[in-house]
């Protein structure tokens, strides 16, 4: 793996690693902050960090598709591509996550909440576009109609959060968020904090490693 | 130009009459299977009615999408775009406005025939029912004319476009069904302005999108 031949690559890694193995061992030993929810209560603290990284990685894609859009350079489109792939990973755990976590908090597995039926649809788009990157035609008016698509992902997000929103008017938000951000304790929320810390840089490795072997493979 | 090519496209549709002609009969029979299917409970079709509407819109305004690039693609003519010293997103907007027309002459077309066989009342405002229709379908076609474009080159068009329409679209499904649903409870339009705020964002949000990015789309 020549990626890992670089010191700052390995370095990146080992951060990213020794984190996340810190994560998950704190989420696991946590007693439960809601004892209703029981031990399901503590999959808000990687439930949550998974989700706004996942929207942070797609607007990753918006972002790339835009410089790839203005400056034509083939970088802007892998990096495109890599934020597209592993956002939707991230996208994939966040409605599994989702539902595990809704079946104690509201009784059932799929609630209609608005930050998850965004997801949920987001998802669906980019599953989409993996279909048009592989269908599409030529790899050059591939490249720029995923940028376009990339694009038109994200301004959707505000239309469907707020119409799904004013939909199910009882779905306002997530129930007893209050208590783990609560002034009172703030120990939840720097536990969030660092969870979420600690996904940006697993997910940036991840960019960053698929971006180099797509360059790779453009190359050779 | 605008003006010209809008006509171009409808004086060719009023030779040929393929695409209202399809969509038409298209709409018509997805009303018969509604309407045989939901022959259980007649009661509550009322309740679904708003909701199947929308249904058979959106599938019908897949159909006409697919064949709005299509003389283009078969007869090669696209180059002339590439070669025609005009603003593509000039041909965006004649696109949209020739599919508006189209879609909305099937809506209109089918809209009665559903009414009866449904056994809906009519006892609403004609005039609220057109503005919803006019801006649903405004927003429809925007991100439909967009999705068309990108998918030209694509091996498998006929399933990218409704795989990357309907999420896309799904604020407008959920704005216009909502909208539907009051206007046929006799509610007056001030109720819902809401909803047709979200309905003409997304006309605005993604006609503008659609007019600067073409330049990007129809390239060589």
């Amino acid at each position: 793996m020549s990626f890992f031949k670089h010191r700052n690559n390995l370095i990146h890694a080992g951060i990213a690693l020794t984190l996340s193995v810190i994560n998950i061992y704190i989420i696991f030993t946590l007693d439960p902050p809601n004892l209703a929810q029981g031990v399901f209560g503590n999959i808000f603290f990687i439930h949550v960090p998974i989700a706004w990284s996942a929207f942070l990685l797609y607007f990753g894609v918006m972002v790339c598709g835009i410089f790839y859009l203005t400056n034509k350079s083939i970088k802007w489109d892998y990096r495109g591509l890599a934020f597209a792939e592993v956002g939707t990973i991230f996208m994939f755990l966040v409605l599994t996550t989702g539902p595990i976590w809704a079946k104690p908090a509201w009784g059932h597995f799929w609630p209609w909440e608005p930050r998850l039926t965004t997801s949920l649809i987001l998802f669906l788009i980019f599953l989409g576009y993996f279909m048009l990157r592989e269908f599409g035609g030529n790899p050059e008016q591939v490249s720029r109609y995923a940028a376009v698509l990339g694009i038109l992902a994200f301004l959707d997000v505000p239309l469907i959060f707020f119409s799904v929103k004013f939909w199910l008017p009882e779905m306002q938000s997530h129930p007893q968020v209050g208590q783990y951000f609560s002034s009172a304790n703030p120990m939840s929320t720097y536990l969030i904090i660092f969870s979420f810390i600690s996904m940006i840089i697993i997910s940036s490795l991840m960019v960053r490693f698929r971006t180099n072997i797509l360059s790779m493979n453009h190359t050779s | 130009m605008i003006f010209h090519l809008v006509l171009k496209d409808l004086k060719i549709e009023w030779r040929s009459k393929e695409i209202i002609t399809s969509m038409f009969i298209f709409g018509l029979s997805i009303t018969l299977i509604f309407a045989l299917a939901f022959q259980v409970a007649p009661n509550l079709i009322r309740t679904f009615a708003p909701g199947l509407l929308w249904v058979v819109i959106l599938f019908t305004s897949v159909l006409g999408l697919n064949r709005l690039f299509s003389l283009e693609k078969e007869d090669q003519a696209l180059w002339s775009w590439v070669a025609a010293p005009v603003n593509r997103g000039t041909v965006y907007i004649a696109k949209v406005i020739s599919a508006f027309i189209f879609i909305i002459m099937s809506e209109l077309l089918f809209i009665i025939p559903f009414f009866i066989f449904l056994n809906l009342p009519s006892n609403f405002s004609f005039i609220s029912f057109a503005l919803i229709l006019f801006l649903g379908t405004g927003a429809i076609v925007s991100v439909g004319c967009l999705i068309s474009g990108i998918t030209l080159q694509a091996r498998l068009r006929d399933v990218l476009i409704p795989i990357l329409l309907f999420p896309s679209a799904s604020p407008v499904a959920i704005a216009a069904t909502k909208c539907t649903g009051l206007l046929f409870n006799q509610i007056p339009l001030v109720n819902y302005l809401f909803w047709l705020l979200i309905l003409g964002s997304f006309f605005v949000i993604f006609g503008l999108f659609g007019y600067l990015v073409f330049n990007q789309i129809v390239e060589e």
